[in-house]
Parts: C-alpha cells; sequence; structure tokens
C-alpha cells in the first residue's frame, strides 16, 4: 500500500505550510517552487507578527485569526520571533473615537490592550514625535520569514517530503478532467541547486495537486482552463539603517498607508502602500512612493526624515474576494482566506487552491487546507503543527556558556544565539577558525558554511538564512567572503557567478536609496569591488594560477616568509 | 567634528539625563565601513584578540536592542585614544560610542568587588590620590619610590612593578600661585605686561585649568605658562576644580565623571560669562572639556564651556603672532625631539611647535611623527596591560633612538612619564621652551 501522494505548489509560508502539515500526517509531499523559498510575497512582507490590533476594527475575523497564530508562534518558532510588543499611536490629527472604537476591537477580538499617555510612550521610545497624544500597546511582534520559511521545509524534509525549489511549473497534467500532476522545468544554477539536469522538463504525478503560488494562483489555475481571480496588490516598504525604535508602531487611525514602522533584527522596516497591479512580476517601482512613505512616517518618527536608509523592496499581496463582493479599494478587501474546492466549484477534481490571508495566518491556512486535502485522499490523522515546534525552536533553553566555548564576542553571540535557536551549539561546532565574514550583521563562518550546505550556491539563499550581506554596506565588504567560502566545494566559475548573482540582488534594492549616506556606500562599494578586484572589467576572461599563492611568498633566502 | 552637523543629526544627550542609558544607534548612519579607524588603533595593531574600533562602535551599536545590556568586555581594553575619532572621515561618534559602551560594560557587566575593579576606581579618581600624596610630598616619593611598595603594589593592587610612581612637587602649583598672590597679582602683571607691549585690551583674559598633574606634579609646566601668558599681557584666573575626568572616562565610570564636569562646568561657566577664555597645558584636559563633555552629558552651559576651552598652545597660536615674538630670537637649548599626543591630535596641536621654532636660531627640533606613546593615562599603570603598553610605545621609543635630539617635549603628562620610562630622557613641555625663547631671552 504506497502513501497517498500530493504535490503542493508554492514555496511560501503557506506551501511548505501545508508540505509540513500533509508530511506530518503521512503523506507523500512534492513541494515545488520556481525560485528559492520565499521568492514571492512571503520573501516581500514587512517582517511584521501582527496582533491583529490592525484589522481590530473593520475585519475582525481575520484580527482573531492573527492573535491565535501570534500566540501558536511564538511558541512553535520562537527562534524566529522576536516579541518587540507594539503600540498604535495618536497623533493630535488623529480621531478620538477612532481611538476607542481600536480599544474596545481589540477587547472583543481578544487582543491584550494597555493605554499608555505620552510620557509612558515617550520613555519607551524616544525617537518618537513629541506632539503624540497617546498609545494603546498590543502584542506585535517581528518576525522572520526566511526562516519560518526554510524551518518548515527542513520539518516537511524530515518527515520525507521533496522540496524543489528553482523548478517552475509550466503546466498542470489534466487526464479525463481530472488533474493528476504537474509538468516543471528545471533551471539552471550548480550545486543543490540542480534537480535532475539542468534545463531539462520533469512530468511529476500524484493524487492531490494544491495550488498555493499566492500572486500566481491565478496563472496555475488557467493551465487548466479554471478562473482564480486573485488582485494582486503592491505594496512598498523602505528599509533603515538601524532600529530608530523597538516596538512595532502603527499610526492609529483607519486602516492606511505608510502607517507602520517594524524593528526588523539590526533594521527598521517602513510600511507600506497598497495598490492594485496588473502583472505581478511586472510593475512600476517608483520613488515617488518610497519617497511618501518616509515623509509620512516622520509625522510620528521626525529622526526618521533624515536617517539612512538601506534599500526598498516590493510585495505584491495575493488578495482575494469571492466573485461579487465588488469591494472598490485593495485595502479594504478582507484579508480571511479561501481554500477553493475546484471539484465542487469547476467539476475538476484533483486540484484545491488556497488564496488569500495573511503570512501570520499561514499555519491556520495551512491546516484547513490540508484538513481538505486529507478529507478527498481518505487521511484521517489530526494535524500536529501547531504543538511540534519547528527544528530550531525545540528547546528554549538558553546556551550562556555557548558564547564562551566558541570564543564569539557577546552582541555576536546573542545575535547568533537569536537566529540559530536551539541549532546554536550544532551550527557552531562546525567550523573552527570562525571569523566573523559579515560585519554588518555578525555573521560567522560556522552559519555560512551551515548554510551553503542546504542552498549550495545560491547565496541570496545564504543570505536570507544567515542575514549575512543584509547590512550597513549591503555586502559591499563581504560578499566576495561568502563566495570564497564556496571553494573548494565548488570551483573558480561557480564562486564568480554566486558573487555576481548576490552583487546583483543587493544592487537591486539599493537603487531605491541612492542619496546620502547610501549613496556614497554604493559609490564605496563599486570602487572597492572595482579597484580591489578588478570586476568593472571581466576577470573571468584571466586565468589566474590562484594555488601558487597558497604557500607564502618566496623569499630570497629560498625559504618561506611568515609575512610580517 | 562641527558642532552644526552634529546637532542636526541627532542629539540624544538631550534625551537621555543617565549617560549610561544613551541610545547611540542613529550615530551609525554614518559609517561607511571604510576602516579608516581600524588601520590607526594602537590597541589592534599589537593585539589580535582586539576586534577594533569600528566593531566597539558602530557595528556593535548596531546589533544592539532595548534591554540588551551586554556590551563586549573587549571595550575595556580600548586607550581612549581617540585616534578612530579623528581618522573617521564620515563623523562616525567613535569616541563617544566607545565611552558610552564602556561605562554600560563597567556598569552592569565588571564585578565591583574585584581588585582590578578597586584600582582602577583609584586611577580614576586620580585626583583624590594626588591630593592625599601631595600633603606630604617627600614621604610619599619616598613610600612610593620604595622597591616593597612597588612589589606590594603590583601583588595587592595590579600596578606595574616596572613603572615608578611620579614623583610629588615639594610644593602644589596652587600653593605657589596663592604665595604668589593668587589671581590679584596676576592681574597686575599682565597690565604692566600690556603697558610694556603698548596694548590696552582688557579682554586678555584666561582661566586656567591646570588638571591634576600640573599641579601636584609637573608645577614647573603651569608656572611657565603663566609667566610666558602674563608676559603677552594675559590675566590668569586660576579657580577651585575637580580633576577633568579623563581617567574616569578611559575606565568606564561615566556617573564619577558627571560628578566633576558639573563641578567643572559650573566654575568655568561662570568664567566664561565674564569674558574669560579657558586653557589647560594637558591636552587630555582640554579634550574632555572641548569634546567629551558636550558628547557625554547633557549640562546646562556646556556648550559654552567646550566652544571656549583651548589647549594653551593653540590659543597663543590662534591669538597672538607668535612667529613674530620669535623673531630674532636666540635660544640655546639642547636639540629636542617632539612627540605629539593622541589627545593633542584631537585639539590640533600636532606639529605647532616643530612649525614655530623651524626658523629660531639656536633650536634643532625633530618630529616623532604619527604615534601613540602606549600610555595612554591609566591604561600603561596597569600591570596586565603593561606589555601591550610598551609594546605600543615600541614605535616612538624608536623615533626618538633615531632622532638627535636628548630632551623630548610634548603635551602630555602621561606620554611624559611613557617617554622617560622608555627612553630616560628628560621631558619638557612646549610651554617651557616658549618660555625660555619669549621671557628669558
Amino acid at each position: 500500500m504506497s502513501k497517498p501522494s500530493t504535490i503542493v505548489i508554492g514555496g511560501g509560508a503557506t506551501g511548505v505550510g501545508i508540505a509540513r502539515d500533509l508530511a506530518m500526517r503521512g503523506v507523500d509531499v512534492t513541494l515545488v517552487e520556481q525560485g528559492n523559498l520565499t521568492h514571492g510575497t512571503s520573501g516581500r512582507m514587512h517582517g511584521m507578527l501582527h496582533s491583529g490590533g490592525r484589522y481590530a476594527v473593520t475585519d475582525q475575523h481575520s484580527a482573531e485569526d492573527c492573535m491565535t497564530e501570534n500566540r501558536i508562534l511564538r511558541d512553535i518558532a520562537s527562534h524566529c520571533v522576536e516579541m518587540t510588543g507594539g503600540l498604535f499611536v495618536q497623533m493630535p490629527e488623529d480621531d478620538d473615537e477612532y481611538f476607542q472604537q481600536k480599544l474596545e476591537g481589540c477587547r472583543e477580538c481578544d487582543i491584550p490592550v494597555e493605554v499608555l499617555s505620552a510620557e509612558e510612550v515617550l520613555e519607551m521610545e524616544p525617537y518618537l514625535s513629541e506632539d503624540l497624544e497617546r498609545a494603546i500597546q498590543v502584542p506585535d511582534g517581528a518576525i522572520d520569514p526566511f526562516r519560518l520559511c526554510v524551518a518548515n521545509a527542513v520539518s516537511a524534509e524530515n518527515h520525507g517530503a521533496r522540496i524543489e525549489t528553482h523548478s517552475e511549473v509550466t503546466d498542470l497534467l489534466v487526464e479525463d478532467g481530472e488533474v493528476v500532476g504537474v509538468e516543471v522545468e528545471h533551471k539552471s544554477g550548480a550545486g543543490s541547486r540542480v534537480h535532475g539536469n539542468e534545463g531539462e522538463t520533469e512530468a511529476i504525478y500524484a493524487d492531490h495537486v494544491v495550488n498555493a503560488a499566492g500572486a500566481w494562483a491565478g496563472e496555475i489555475g488557467a493551465m487548466a482552463d479554471l478562473d482564480v481571480e486573485v488582485i494582486p496588490a503592491k505594496g512598498v516598504m523602505t528599509i533603515m539603517n538601524v532600529r530608530q525604535v523597538d516596538m512595532v508602531i502603527n499610526r492609529c487611525k483607519p486602516r492606511g498607508n505608510a502607517d507602520i514602522i517594524v524593528p526588523h533584527e539590526t533594521t527598521a522596516i517602513l510600511g507600506t502602500t497598497d495598490e492594485e497591479v496588473e502583472d505581478p512580476e511586472d510593475f512600476p517601482e517608483e520613488k515617488a512612493e518610497v519617497d511618501f512613505l518616509i515623509e509620512e512616517m516622520s509625522k510620528m518618527a521626525p529622526i526618521l526624515e533624515d536617517a539612512r536608509t538601506l534599500r526598498s523592496y516590493w510585495g505584491v499581496r495575493p488578495l482575494y474576494e469571492p466573485p461579487g463582493t465588488g469591494t472598490e479599494e485593495t485595502e479594504q478587501i478582507t484579508r480571511n482566506y479561501f481554500v477553493l474546492d475546484h471539484d465542487e466549484r469547476d467539476d475538476t477534481p484533483g486540484l484545491t487552491t488556497v488564496v488569500g490571508g495573511k503570512f501570520v495566518t499561514y499555519r491556520k491556512m495551512a491546516e484547513d487546507c490540508a484538513d481538505h486535502v486529507c478529507g478527498r485522499l481518505g487521511v484521517d490523522t489530526e494535524c500536529r503543527t501547531a504543538d511540534e515546534p519547528l527544528p530550531g525552536s525545540e528547546d528554549g533553553a538558553i546556551l550562556s556558556d555557548a558564547m564562551d566555548r566558541y570564543g564569539l564576542r557577546s552582541p555576536l553571540a546573542r545575535r547568533n544565539k537569536q537566529r540559530l535557536g536551539s541549532r546554536y551549539d550544532d551550527v557552531l561546532s562546525g567550523a573552527d577558525p570562525n571569523p566573523v565574514v559579515c560585519d554588518c550583521e555578525g555573521v560567522t563562518r560556522a552559519e555560512i558554511r551551515d548554510a551553503i550546505e542546504s542552498a549550495g550556491t545560491d547565496l541570496n539563499s545564504v543570505r536570507q538564512q544567515t542575514r549575512a550581506s543584509m547590512g550597513t554596506c549591503q555586502g559591499g565588504n563581504c560578499s566576495h567572503r561568502l563566495a570564497a567560502e564556496l571553494h573548494p566545494e565548488y570551483d573558480e566559475e561557480a564562486a564568480r557567478a554566486a558573487l555576481e548573482e548576490l552583487y546583483q540582488e543587493r544592487w537591486k534594492g539599493q537603487r531605491h536609496a541612492l542619496w546620502g549616506e547610501q549613496l556614497d556606500q554604493a559609490t564605496l562599494n563599486h570602487a572597492l569591488h572595482a579597484s580591489t578586484m578588478n570586476r568593472d572589467r571581466d576577470p573571468t576572461d584571466v586565468s589566474v594560477d590562484f594555488e601558487s599563492f597558497d604557500a607564502g611568498r618566496a623569499v630570497a633566502d629560498g625559504g618561506e616568509s611568515d609575512g610580517d | 567634528m562641527s558642532k552644526q552637523a552634529e546637532s542636526e543629526t541627532f542629539d540624544p544627550v538631550d534625551l537621555f539625563p543617565d549617560a549610561t542609558e544613551m541610545d547611540l544607534r542613529p550615530g551609525v548612519d554614518k559609517c561607511d565601513k571604510n576602516g579608516n579607524c581600524e588601520t590607526v588603533c594602537p590597541v589592534a595593531e599589537v593585539n589580535e584578540d582586539f576586534p577594533g574600533p569600528k566593531f566597539q562602535g558602530p557595528e556593535q551599536w548596531r546589533l544592539t536592542r532595548k534591554g540588551d545590556i551586554e556590551f563586549d568586555e573587549s571595550v575595556d581594553k580600548c586607550l581612549n585614544c581617540m585616534r578612530c575619532d579623528t581618522a573617521c572621515t564620515n563623523d562616525v561618534p567613535l569616541g563617544q560610542m566607545h565611552n558610552v559602551a564602556r561605562a554600560n560594560y563597567v556598569k552592569n557587566q565588571k564585578s565591583h568587588a574585584s581588585r582590578e575593579y578597586l584600582r582602577n576606581k583609584m586611577l580614576a579618581n586620580y585626583g583624590t590620590l594626588g591630593k592625599l600624596g601631595s600633603m606630604m610630598p617627600r614621604i610619599s616619593n619616598t613610600v612610593f619610590g620604595l622597591g616593597a611598595t612597588r612589589w606590594l603594589n603590583e601583588k595587592l593592587l595590579g600596578f606595574p612593578s616596572e613603572r615608578s610612581f611620579p614623583d610629588f612637587a615639594t610644593q602644589t602649583f596652587r600653593g605657589w600661585w596663592s604665595d604668589r598672590g593668587g589671581d590679584a597679582t596676576s592681574t597686575e602683571r599682565a597690565r604692566e605686561a600690556r603697558e610694556a607691549r603698548g596694548e590696552t585690551g582688557e579682554d586678555k583674559k584666561v582661566a586656567f585649568f591646570h588638571g591634576c598633574y600640573a599641579n601636584y606634579h609637573q608645577t614647573e609646566v603651569a608656572k611657565s605658562m603663566v609667566r610666558l601668558y602674563e608676559s603677552l599681557g594675559y590675566e590668569i584666573a586660576v579657580p577651585e576644580q575637580s580633576c577633568c575626568g579623563t581617567p574616569m572616562f578611559a575606565n568606564g565610570m561615566l556617573e564619577d565623571a558627571r560628578g566633576v564636569a558639573e563641578g567643572n562646568v559650573d566654575t568655568f561657566g561662570s568664567l566664561v560669562e565674564d569674558g574669560y577664555d579657558l586653557i589647560a597645558t594637558c591636552t587630555s584636559c582640554s579634550m574632555a572639556l572641548r569634546k567629551e563633555y558636550p558628547e557625554l552629558f547633557d549640562i546646562d552651559g556646556i556648550e559654552d564651556v567646550a566652544s571656549h576651552m583651548f589647549d594653551a598652545v593653540e590659543y597663543l597660536r590662534v591669538n597672538e603672532d607668535l612667529e613674530a615674538e620669535l623673531a630674532g630670537a636666540d635660544v640655546d637649548f639642547p636639540a629636542m625631539t617632539y612627540h605629539a599626543p593622541c589627545h593633542g591630535e584631537v585639539m590640533g596641536v600636532e606639529g605647532i611647535v616643530t612649525e614655530l621654532f623651524a626658523d629660531v636660531d639656536g633650536v634643532e627640533l625633530e618630529d616623532t611623527g604619527d604615534v601613540c606613546c602606549g600610555l595612554a593615562g591609566t591604561y600603561g599603570w596597569k600591570a596586565e596591560k603593561y606589555d601591550d603598553s610598551m609594546e605600543i610605545g615600541a614605535e616612538m621609543f624608536e623615533a626618538f633612538e633615531e632622532a638627535p635630539g636628548e630632551v623630548a617635549l610634548t603635551e602630555c603628562p602621561m606620554c611624559s612619564a611613557q617617554i622617560e620610562h622608555g627612553t630616560g630622557y628628560e621631558v619638557k613641555h612646549p610651554m617651557e621652551l616658549l618660555e625660555t625663547a619669549l621671557v628669558e631671552s
């Protein structure tokens, strides 16, 4: 008796959540993702662990889900979450009545609240505007989408799932009106990025297919002539160089644009906007959107006006509302999620689509979707994803002596612990010596090597897992060091290609921050790479005999110099 | 760093009454990681376990979250020489970041019951120690000079037995000043000098921050300054004062430093209001009042004190035509070798003396160049840091060895202690040289 099998399309939070859930219930799962994990919306979210407070007035169902999942994630994904706490700040021009509605709404949705005076708020967050009136404290936090998705994928693999990244679905396989599998094209790339052979097409068959492609769900549906009306709505986020605030700061006014600051790791992320776009992969990214964000946020936190930004990025929400709802503004569309049974809906069995929802509610979406699929497959195992901690969060014990054992400086040790959670010991014992490779984020060689084991030459995936190259200099001082860690397992050519890919990705986001200090930084980075590594030319044409350098410099007496 | 540029970006001292709760993260925005600071750090050069100023300043601050009280212990090995602060091309407030991080570390992470802490507390509060020692200078000198005392000091308190304590002057500078008739005498002598020079100006008034060393040990430096300034027509006031706080900054004892700063700002602030400029013969004292006070404390009147604080050499350079004064001077001085203190570089005095005397007959003066002496105030007085201190100083000792001079010249009393210890040279202060050239000849 072979296990029932399922293909999950999409390696975002929802997809990996479903893969983990089904794999834990004994289903044979294959997940396919066109890029790396979190390639789509999940990798471009705000980094916020919602309490639900934002939706407590107008979208209470979402708000309640947020709060429930917020509690669960603190439990099962402690190494991905920072419980910063959050504030809804009332400015002088904000409505008293709305403040009251927010307060009551939160209470109705079981969100713990506390009202704070202006003095109390400024004592906690001295860089906020002195004009503020008061605030409501809620349990908002910060969450790392990359770490969370990777942990879900690892857990799924531990339960026997197959995770295929860089594999684009080119067609749904339909036989007798039933979806029976997918056709994927494996993209190129070295190391563990190659599955099957580069560029080859593979047909994968399964008992059931789940479409969790988010903003691309409509395109996937269309492959079987199905109508899934996802409304892609873009939003811009701007990353500041430092944490000006240590709590999530929301503006206490009806849901609008540019009203949240999230302290995320070493940065603060400003967001966001909400605007429908035609194509989730091709939409305008305008400087005016960034300017608007900074201008609006400076009203709450004046220090932001002249603060340094590192980059900006845009995400596309895959919003969904049942046909015929007809909401005018995308920001008013519900953040609820929907599981679409195409057998019932379109007489096309074998396919389930899950759309809408929020990052924070990914686990609940996955649970409902997996329940539905298991019903179709005749599997009657219970969901366990809310009770079993993800890899890295199994044990909350802090290993304080490890700092001394691995000779790490205190802020680095602390960061390492926060990033690695319970894997801390395993990872750090894997490299000696263990120098800091990325200075800005305090990432050591052991972490880089650990990430390379799973990501191969995909340095962007290494970056997402470790935060290396995500700091002040945006890889100017460490991207080549990261690439060097690929050697000797990968050859020079592969390392160079990986370096170039990472460097270009870092450049992409900085294009939206090229003024003031970040313009200086980009100029310096370019000059450093051009003048010390000849990277503004084409060094790959030149064959360098690197090995002859390994023995050190020959000196006159024929011995080896020990340097100076 | 331009004061204006600084206040436009952020001014955390306004927000945090307790200096050790300052949030300096926004200052990280200026750092572009170019590494200039790392190339000039004397400790990083001799100690490969020392992560250097970029890590200890901007990187460490950026990695900090509210509620994180841990700072890396290596900040305790920083000299507070400020070379990184001077070298930074982007005005990153490195000195401020290191000072606050060190204060946090000492306050929250260091055992306050250890021998080391007690010794650091003594060093940091040298003003008090000096006061006691100078009450019975001859006995103190004898006792401190005994081999047995030095051995005990190392064993009990961790002072390096290799170093001999500086001798106490038999009479403090303040004692000499009041015997001489205090401020009134100075006013009179300056008036006479102005008449002789054909000047009228009543605005030639300076208040002297003598600090600990010129008062208890190198009183000759202070006396030379007095005679020189008076001969140029300056009325000098010597108010009651505390230690400037430099050794407290360097030992992470910001609360002690705040105490002395409040007193000094109060005293010297009212003198500034009365039209006095402020001078010091020690570059660490002048740097403390000009740079560190306003960076670390929010005290009423602090900016006025800071903007009127000068090094004694620098002040004359700015306000007098010293070349003209020196023209025709004929000085018979042995050949000298000049060493610019790190804090002198912050104050902008390096090069002034060598430039001034370049064309003066009878003076041969060579510069040791851009090196740190390694004593760094209290750093070299700690047994566990003695070796590093001497290794940092090695380059300077070598420069003295190679230069023709037999006498050393420097503005900083601690550099002079290190020069004496490492080379055996007699050490003079530029004030003494200028007095010889302008007053005695």
